[in-house]
């Protein structure tokens, strides 16, 4: 199997902070990997370095065998990566539909003025979140943090990406809708999507995962499968000490 | 997308009945309204749709202006071809005025497009006064048209085609990602499109508009001069007919320019001096507070109100 997304001994320092410290990890085409580790350990930071919203001091990312450091944010979106964030950040005065619109823009200015928006496209995008039809009309200042999460996700998978980097999904969820987020994940995890994805719930990560990276201090602590990874010495010492 | 042409096309019909049923005064008065709400709609298209203020936009009015002026006053250039040249000219200027929005927003950015302003004011009168006229600008520029009437006809012409045009544009995807870089720019990129790209065709369009309404006002006047070109009331006259009559809307700003334009128009007799301005602003100011988001949305709720609320998806205005 051919790797996906390889990052190599990439370094990100904030000022002082250090926030990622010469990782290097992998995800296989098709795979689906935990990032774990305690609170300021670097999980977002590394999402924002593929992303290209920051740029990393050294190291190198690869997409599909190809180096995309140098690429802007967009750039790598359009080559396959996609991100949601910890912090949902929709477009405040458009309702779910057009949030989800600019999610499925081309990047062409041509097209945009020219073809219109596909309704029938945004529904089922909104549905497969599993938001209701009636949501669609929706602002985002109406809508719960589950919602919004879906949200994120929504305009996420608008764009298509190969692989998506799904930031604390769970956070601020009920029960219930973190049951619906793992449905869904379950769901796209079956079509062949692969992600990352960040998460302090652990077990509600384990059945959504075939391999787990925990890190502090921006560094790799234990790799392998998740059971392997939450059994490991310095990574029950670093959760505990946290 | 039916009712709202239905609307400028009743629009367009009222106002083109307008001179049969009121004095060339008001017509005059009509025409400046018509050129605010050019520059209204060309300020709206960058700074109301993506939320980059710009303070300078005289800089590209003033371009426009200038160009046409000198090309066909010194050079004696027809207007056919001084105009379009003007246009052209203030789109390199737009580049100009495109390039600090790369890297700063904000204040930052609002404060730079003011320098941009302030520094045409002086290079007009220090640089090639022989061309420009200096501080005391030129006069005797060729009109296009004479008369109250003709230049009503072509003013509102002008100010409905760049309506009209600029309306349907913001109605399309790319009217939806431009609001979209105003309320988040990251996330704009977030989903794969090229913000800078985007930003860049705001500026040229809203460039093109400032020098089409630019050149063509210099032709109504006959004559330029800096100090009320650059001026920085220019500038708040500007802004508050976009702000009251609702931004990111092009309808709003027409709206807001004719408002703004009759106030100052009616206030005028009542106070000669530029107190003027300061009950204009007061006006404009609760207005604002009264309905932030301006005529536009006034004259939607009381539809609302009178006809009950619309069912079903429709797009934003
Ligand atoms: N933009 C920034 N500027 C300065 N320091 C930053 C920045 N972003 C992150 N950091 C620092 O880098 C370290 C890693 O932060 P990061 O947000 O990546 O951690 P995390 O693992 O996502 O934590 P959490 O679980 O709390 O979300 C922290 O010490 C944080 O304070
Ligand atoms: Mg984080």
């Amino acid at each position: 199997m051919s790797s996906l997304l390889v990052l190599d001994k990439v370094v990100k320092r904030f000022g002082g902070i250090v926030a990622t410290n010469g990782l290097s990890f992998h995800v296989d085409r098709g795979e689906s990997l935990a990032l774990i580790g305690p609170n300021g350990a670097g999980k977002t930071t590394i999402f924002s370095l593929i992303m290209g919203e920051h740029r990393q001091n050294s190291g190198t990312i690869k997409l599909n065998g190809e180096e995309i450091s140098h690429l802007p944010t967009h750039k790598r979106i359009q080559k396959g990566v996609a991100r949601t964030y910890q912090v949902p950040r929709p477009f405040s005065e458009m309702d779910v539909a057009g949030n989800i619109r600019v999610g499925m823009m081309p990047d062409n200015l041509w097209k945009m003025i020219t073809q219109s928006a596909d309704p029938d496209a945004e529904l089922t995008i909104a549905r497969s979140v599993g938001f209701r039809d009636e949501d669609l009309l929706r602002k985002p200042s109406e809508l719960s943090m589950g919602d919004l999460r879906k949200l994120e996700l929504a305009r996420t998978l608008a764009a298509k990406p190969e692989i998506m980097l799904l930031d604390e999904v769970f956070a601020g969820l009920t029960v219930g809708e973190i049951e619906q987020i793992s449905d869904l994940l379950a769901q796209k995890r079956k079509e062949g999507l692969t992600y990352i994805i960040v998460s302090h719930d652990l077990r509600a990560l384990e059945p959504l995962v075939d391999r787990a990276v925990a890190m502090t201090f921006g560094r790799a602590i234990a790799e392998g499968s998740f059971i392997e990874v939450m059994d490991d010495e310095a990574v029950r010492s670093a959760y505990l000490g946290q | 997308m039916a009712r709202p042409l239905l609307g400028w096309a009743i629009f367009a019909v009222a106002m083109l009945l307008l001179p049969q049923f009121v004095s060339n005064g008001t017509l005059r008065i009509i025409i400046f309204a018509n050129f605010l709400a050019i520059f209204a709609m060309s300020w709206d298209f960058i700074s109301g749709k993506t939320g980059y203020i710009s303070f300078g936009h005289p800089f590209l009015i003033g371009i426009g202006a200038y160009t046409s002026a000198i090309l066909s006053y010194r050079f004696g250039m027809p207007v056919s071809l001084s105009i379009p040249l003007a246009v052209l000219a203030t789109m390199v200027g737009g580049t100009l005025f495109f390039l600090p929005a790369l890297r700063i927003k904000g204040t930052y950015f609002a404060l730079v497009t003011l320098a941009f302003m302030e520094l045409m004011y002086q290079l007009v009168q220090v640089i090639r006064p022989d061309l420009t006229g200096g501080t005391r600008g030129i006069s005797g520029i060729k009109t296009i048209l004479s008369g109250a009437a003709p230049n009503f006809y072509l003013s509102f012409g002008l100010m409905f085609a760049i309506g009209l045009a600029l309306w349907l544009l913001s109605r399309t995807r790319l009217g939806t990602a431009l609001d979209a870089i105003s309320m988040n720019e990251e996330a704009v990129s977030g989903s794969g499109l090229n913000t800078t790209r985007l930003k860049l065709f705001a500026f040229m369009v809203s460039a093109l508009v400032a020098g089409l309404g630019g050149a063509f006002y210099v032709h109504y006047l006959g004559s330029i001069a800096p100090r009320a070109l650059f001026d920085i009331n220019f500038v708040f006259t500007i802004i508050v007919s976009v702000l009251i009559g609702g931004s990111a809307t092009i309808i709003g700003p027409i709206m807001g320019a004719f408002f703004m334009t009759f106030l100052l128009e009616y206030l005028r007799p009542l106070l000669p001096g530029s107190e003027r301005y300061l009950v204009y602003g007061m006006i404009a100011l609760v207005l604002y507070v009264y309905q932030p988001k301006g005529i536009m949305q006034i004259l939607k709720n009381l539809s609302l109100r009178t006809r009950g609320p619309q069912t079903g998806r429709s797009g934003n205005v």
